[in-house]
């Protein structure tokens, strides 16, 4: 009886938080899977039952969302191969404790703190073809004919990789962040240690520091994959109404589509974006294990 | 084993988590990325004065303090801003127990915000600025809008019924026009006297020499907002509408003809010409209206090709005002167009929510706002007036009375083809104008596309 009542104590003590999960988090999943079979043309008329036949429209010429999907893996790409080593270099370099850690610290913070709005703004100036910071460093190292005349963000060959900057270059601050906390719990000891053994500050950060933190490394990459899957804000500044420009990705379709008349198209997208996310979770949590197996054999 | 199980769920779970949160804030997302400069809430509080107290102000319905919301596009680098401002005040005189919180957004930001407001029916204000047609009529076919039958009744001696169309749904009407505008051809005529023309080219042949000899002389001869694709439609449909002709057009646009025209193609190809032969900033292609509009002022570009409503922010310019000139776009194909024929119309609009607890007075204050801000719009040059004007219009600037005379002139009209047609229609549409624009699709792939994507 006793042990009755505990457990439904323990039950009504996670009730609230329990209802908020499933209200707030699970149920928006489920609902967006039942309103991608659906047209949806307004927000509360979910039309005519359509199967999954938006999710076939959706790569068709007019959607074009294969490309946006493929733009999304190439940001994601390049947020693992250079924004997450960027991070770790600068949160190596300062966990080692350098004259001016904090200010240092700050300073690569920054950008985070910084609203994605303004970031897109600021950049936008940057990149504009005519009294920006590109044109004009360009002008004075004489290689002006090697820009295209409509700028970097006006050019398709040039305007993914443009706008990808910005991207990845807000968030390296966030990530060291995680990156120099978990250095920064790392035993003094050990790397001292290491130290009378005459390892170098390579070897050190190669077999003490990062084995220690691969498993905010493995969070950082989850972030760094899952944010670019889902990038959205500071793209849209630099896509304004956002037709066919040739950085589109995912979330700007979904949005658009969703206040377009084309509810079911905007859910098609959320679920496949839900899918893509949940496996790339999965794959990382897998790879990161079997180096844990490998490591204790 | 067990552990590392639960680790990989919960990972996946709170990724689930992100990715549904995405989701659900989408709406408020989109709104964010308006620049926080272009959107601002203004309160009018009515005028406390009590000789301000005239025989009208009986006309409100009681002396109840009332609160009414608006919601609109007159941000402050708006041209009809000061419109909007100077009627709102009349109106705080005139009603002094009614105070109107009004609230201005950014255009595209604002195009989300009331479509996804009226879609879920949430949070909407008593009284809204919409463009016509099509952009309306959508509100009205999700039950969205209240009848302004009654109200405009009143003003039909003052408000023309032809000025109602594009407001008028099923026999009922639902907007209060303010002004109306029109696409035309602005000339920076200091930089054609450069180039050696002393007047704007009057037919194709002159535009198309005019614009070598721009070239030639080193001057760019058009400027026009890639990163806006409305600003893109306003240089393809003229070109587009005297190719094929009004009438032709205006079918397209209402779903009566598909797009499957070869001279809709054959238009297209001649607007990509014209890129070709270097007549368009390169820089314009990511840039927005603002600073296309800045760059012809600036005198970077010998002409710009957008909504009369500029006329406004032209005038104010003292220095710049003396150097423009303003035309309609000239005839391509004589056997299917005609001068006289033009893109635009009474499009810009007020509306009243059906929601709105006091939509009844709601109805008359937006019929008495819309006058007013239609009269100092037209004052100060923003579009012509879909009200009859009165009082002292002399001072009108002379760009805004050329354009008065373009329209004396009109053969016919055929409303911006983002506002003509419906949201659904709307998307790929632009989708395919941008394309165009950015050399991806050439005319026979515009008309094959939208043939099929517009049914």
């Amino acid at each position: 009886m006793h042990k009755k009542n505990k457990s439904i104590t323990i039950f009504l003590f996670l009730l609230p938080a329990l209802v908020l999960f499933i209200g707030i988090l699970i149920w928006p999943i489920f609902a967006s899977v039942h309103h991608s079979l659906y047209q949806y043309p307004t927000f509360s008329d979910p039309g005519e039952f359509v199967g999954f036949q938006n999710y076939i429209d959706l790569f068709n010429k007019q959607y074009d969302f294969g490309k946006a999907v493929v733009n999304a893996l190439i940001l994601a790409a390049l947020s693992v191969f250079i924004q997450l080593p960027l991070s770790l270099g600068l949160a190596l370099m300062l966990g080692k404790g350098i004259k001016g850690e904090r200010f240092y610290l700050s300073v690569y913070f920054t950008p985070v703190l910084i609203s994605a709005v303004v970031i897109g703004m600021l950049w936008e100036k940057i990149y504009n073809p005519i009294y920006g910071l590109v044109v004009k460093g360009a002008e004075a190292l004489n290689i002006i004919d090697k820009l295209p005349p409509e700028g970097l963000l006006g050019n398709p060959k040039t305007a993914l990789l443009a706008v990808f900057i910005p991207t990845i270059w807000q968030y390296v601050g966030y990530h060291m962040l995680l990156m120099y906390a978990g250095i920064k719990g790392v035993s003094s000891e050990l790397r001292e240690a290491a130290m009378l053994d005459g390892a170098t500050d390579g070897q050190v950060n190669r077999y003490i520091i990062i084995p220690i933190i691969k498993p905010i490394i493995k969070v950082s990459i989850i972030f760094a994959i899952t944010g670019s899957l889902k990038s959205y804000d500071l793209i849209k500044v630099f896509a304004k109404d956002a037709y066919n420009c040739s950085y589109k990705v995912p979330s700007l379709l979904l949005v658009r589509y969703a206040f377009h008349n084309a509810g079911g198209i905007a859910s098609a997208i959320a679920v496949i974006m839900i899918v893509m996310c949940f496996a790339f979770a999965i794959l990382i949590n897998w790879l990161f294990k079997e180096r844990d197996l490998y490591g204790k054999k | 084993m067990k552990k590392r199980l639960v680790s990989v769920l919960l990972a996946a779970a709170m990724v689930l988590s992100l990715v549904a949160c995405g989701n659900a804030a989408a709406p408020a997302a989109s709104t964010d990325t308006a620049p926080a400069a272009d959107t601002t809430t203004e309160t009018t509080e009515a005028a406390p004065a009590a000789d301000t107290a005239t025989e009208e102000v009986a006309e409100a319905p009681s002396d109840e303090p009332i609160t009414l919301t608006m919601w609109c596009i007159a941000t402050e680098g708006d041209s009809n801003r000061h419109a909007y401002e100077a009627a709102i005040a009349d109106m705080a005189e005139k009603y002094p127990n009614v105070t109107l919180e009004w609230e201005a957004i950014e255009n595209e930001a604002y195009k989300t915000k009331i479509s996804a407001a009226m879609a879920s029916g949430e949070g909407l204000p008593d009284i809204f600025f919409t463009w016509s047609c099509a952009f309306l009529g959508d509100f009205v076919n999700q039950g969205r809008v209240y009848c302004l039958d009654d109200v405009l009744a009143k003003y039909s001696s003052e408000l023309p019924e032809s000025m109602l169309g594009n407001t008028t749904y099923d026999g009922k009407h639902y907007g209060v026009p303010t002004t109306m505008n029109i696409v035309a051809l602005f000339a920076n005529m200091d930089l054609l006297a450069q180039a050696g023309w002393d007047k704007v080219p009057e037919n194709y042949d002159e535009l198309i020499q005019c614009c070598d000899d721009l070239v030639a002389a080193g001057i760019i001869p058009f400027g026009c907002a890639g990163g806006e694709t409305w600003c893109v439609t306003e240089y393809l449909e003229p070109i587009i509408e005297k190719t094929i002709g009004a009438d032709a057009l205006n079918d397209i646009f209402l779903g009566r003809a598909t797009y499957n025209n070869p001279d809709v193609a054959k238009a297209v190809d001649t607007f990509q010409e014209m890129i070709d032969k270097g007549y368009f900033d390169p820089a314009g292609a990511s840039l927005p209206n603002d600073d296309v509009k800045a760059n012809f002022i600036a005198g970077r570009t010998a002409f710009y090709q957008n909504g009369t409503w500029n006329c406004a922010d032209f005038a104010n310019n003292a220095d710049f005002l003396p150097k423009v000139k303003v035309t309609e776009f000239p005839v391509i194909d004589s056997s299917k167009s005609k001068l006289g024929q033009l893109i635009g119309g009474p499009s810009d609009t007020l509306a009243v929510t059906a929601s709105s607890p006091n939509a009844e007075f709601a109805a008359e204050y937006a019929a008495e706002l819309g006058k007013l801000i239609c009269h100092y719009g037209y004052l100060d040059g923003c579009g012509l007036p879909a009200w009859i004007p009165y009082g002292d219009t002399s001072s009108i600037n002379p760009l805004t009375q050329s354009v008065a005379e373009i329209c004396a002139n009109a053969d016919s009209y055929v409303l911006f083809g983002d506002t003509a047609q419906s949201a659904v229609d709307k998307d790929p549409y632009l989708d395919a104008v941008a394309k165009v624009y950015g050399k991806e699709l050439d005319g026979q792939g515009f008309i094959e596309e939208l043939a099929g994507a517009i049914r």
